[in-house]
């Protein structure tokens, strides 16, 4: 819906009709347009103040049609969001296996979940919060707010306040739709601006099938943009810290793992799927500086012992 | 002498206005869906109404995590510090529409409803979408069952204030 209709909104013929001159015009805010729309539409403004100009008023119109075409992939319906988040849930079963078998356990991963989700950008959605058997040290959010926790991962952690942090800096990046940001060009979503049953076969459905694909390669093997994992990480830890945890808890995560990095089975883990830890480490330690009575705050650790204890 | 003495008490009284102007002025707003607003700087005093998020406060005192705050509708009383920040929240852009309604309907509920997943249903809780994509791509049952008891599980309100209680956390914090 969102991307066919932005295209439709800019017949070829318009673009046929501008001028060479105005074509030129349009160079600068089309280079522009890749790195930030907004800084694109802000040089029109520059170029023609009092927009008399007709050739750089339909280049303008363009861009705008083609700065939304680009954005379109996050603007999906929640239902259509969550259809792709189940998806590649599935997927993520198969590569990181079954959800340990503690009942107990799963539910007080979706408590302290839930509780630092209150407190997200995005509140008006549910979150579902899994732990799964496996031995990688990982913990990934499916777009519509389903998020996996390794086993290793949390059997890694020292209290409730690491593991809070965690799961923060995952719902940041269902809430910041970064996963969906990732694979916004992917051709499933020319064409289609919801998603049913009715597109999820025959061609569609490969294509359909094709972008959980690209969304895995994205998620379980390359990482996110680290731009992104930097927005999650700082996100995170203002989460924990408005919900009452200690967020250095994150900081003490990264840098247990940068501990167990050089024995540990790289592959489709959060070594090879996050930015190198000692910038991490870095940029988090000086987020810190904002909470300094981040050391007064809950780290909850018997609590999250007994819990440990379980797995 | 005397002049002095009256320019510093004017100068005091000035003083004593600036400062009660900028008190009076400061802004925040609510950043968290459904925080309360208590009768006392104290979790457990009595709440005497939730705020939406992005209800607009002007902040008349703070104490220690506890702000004191006043909504444009003249609701006073106090808030913890957490949930509030100094500019509107952003909104987010779930395109929930209507869809997310009986999603949501169901996390009013009371109780974590964990325990009561039961293997050996049958898998009746994935989208027609997931549904549809597991026939496609011959995803075993197990691993669709696996999904389905994740979604099912839900957690309201009042499960989260008892976790934070008995957490010590937050506004429940000694």
């Amino acid at each position: 819906m969102l991307l066919i209709q932005n295209r439709q909104a800019q017949p070829e013929t318009e673009t046929r009709s501008i001028s060479r001159r105005g074509l030129l015009h349009m160079l600068g805010p089309l280079a522009l347009l890749l790195a930030d729309p907004a800084l694109a539409l802000d040089l029109f403004k520059v170029l023609d103040p009092e927009g008399k100009s007709k050739d750089l008023q339909k280049a303008k119109q363009i861009v705008q049609g083609a700065g939304s075409i680009m954005a379109s992939a996050t603007d999906l319906d929640y239902k259509s969001e969550f259809a792709i988040g189940e998806s590649l849930a599935l997927e993520g079963f198969k590569r990181y296996g079954l959800p340990v078998k503690n009942k107990e356990v799963q539910k007080y991963i979706t408590l302290v979940g839930n509780t630092v989700a209150r407190n997200a950008l995005r509140t008006d959605i549910p979150y579902y919060f899994v732990l799964v058997n496996s031995s990688l040290y990982n913990a990934f959010a499916c777009p519509g707010g389903i998020i996996f926790l390794s086993a290793a991962l949390f059997k890694a952690m020292n209290d409730e306040s690491e593991l809070a942090t965690v799961l923060a800096h995952e719902v940041a990046h269902v809430s910041h739709k970064h996963a969906l940001q990732s694979i916004r060009r992917a051709k499933f979503f020319e064409g289609v601006g919801q998603i049913t049953t009715a597109n999820m076969k025959g061609a569609d459905g490969q294509k359909f099938r094709n972008m959980i694909g690209g969304l895995q390669d994205v998620l379980f093997d390359q990482g996110l943009d680290q731009n992104m994992e930097f927005e999650a990480d700082l996100s995170g830890m203002e989460c924990a810290y408005r919900t009452g945890y200690d967020p250095t808890g994150f900081v003490r995560v990264l840098e247990m793992l940068q501990t167990r990095q050089g024995g540990a089975d790289k592959k489709g883990s959060w070594f090879s799927t996050h930015p190198p830890l000692p910038e991490r480490i870095q940029k988090c330690r000086s987020k810190t500086a904002d909470y300094p009575d981040a050391k007064t705050l809950a780290t909850v650790k018997e609590r999250f012992i007994a819990y440990r204890a379980q797995v | 002498m005397r002049r002095d003495i009256i320019i510093f008490l004017l100068m005091g009284l000035l003083c004593t206005l600036f400062s009660a102007g900028a008190v009076s002025a400061e802004k925040a707003w609510v950043a968290a869906d459904g925080a309360a607003l208590k009768a006392s700087a104290d979790a457990g005093s009595q709440t005497t109404a939730e705020l939406a998020k992005g209800t607009e406060l002007s902040v008349l005192e703070s104490d220690k995590k506890w702000l004191r705050v006043k909504t444009a509708q003249d609701q006073e009383g106090w808030i913890y510090r957490g949930k509030v920040g100094s500019s509107p929240p952003q909104q987010s852009e779930s395109g929930s529409g209507s869809s997310i309604g009986g999603l949501l309907g169901d996390l009013s509920g009371s109780s974590v409803q964990a325990d009561s997943a039961d293997t050996s249903r049958s898998i009746r809780g994935l989208s027609p979408e997931a549904k549809e994509y597991a026939k496609q791509t011959g995803t075993s049952a197990d691993y669709q069952r696996a999904l389905d008891e994740v979604i099912d599980v839900k957690v309201g309100k009042a499960d989260i204030d008892r976790f934070l209680k008995q957490g010590k956390i937050g506004e429940y914090a000694d």
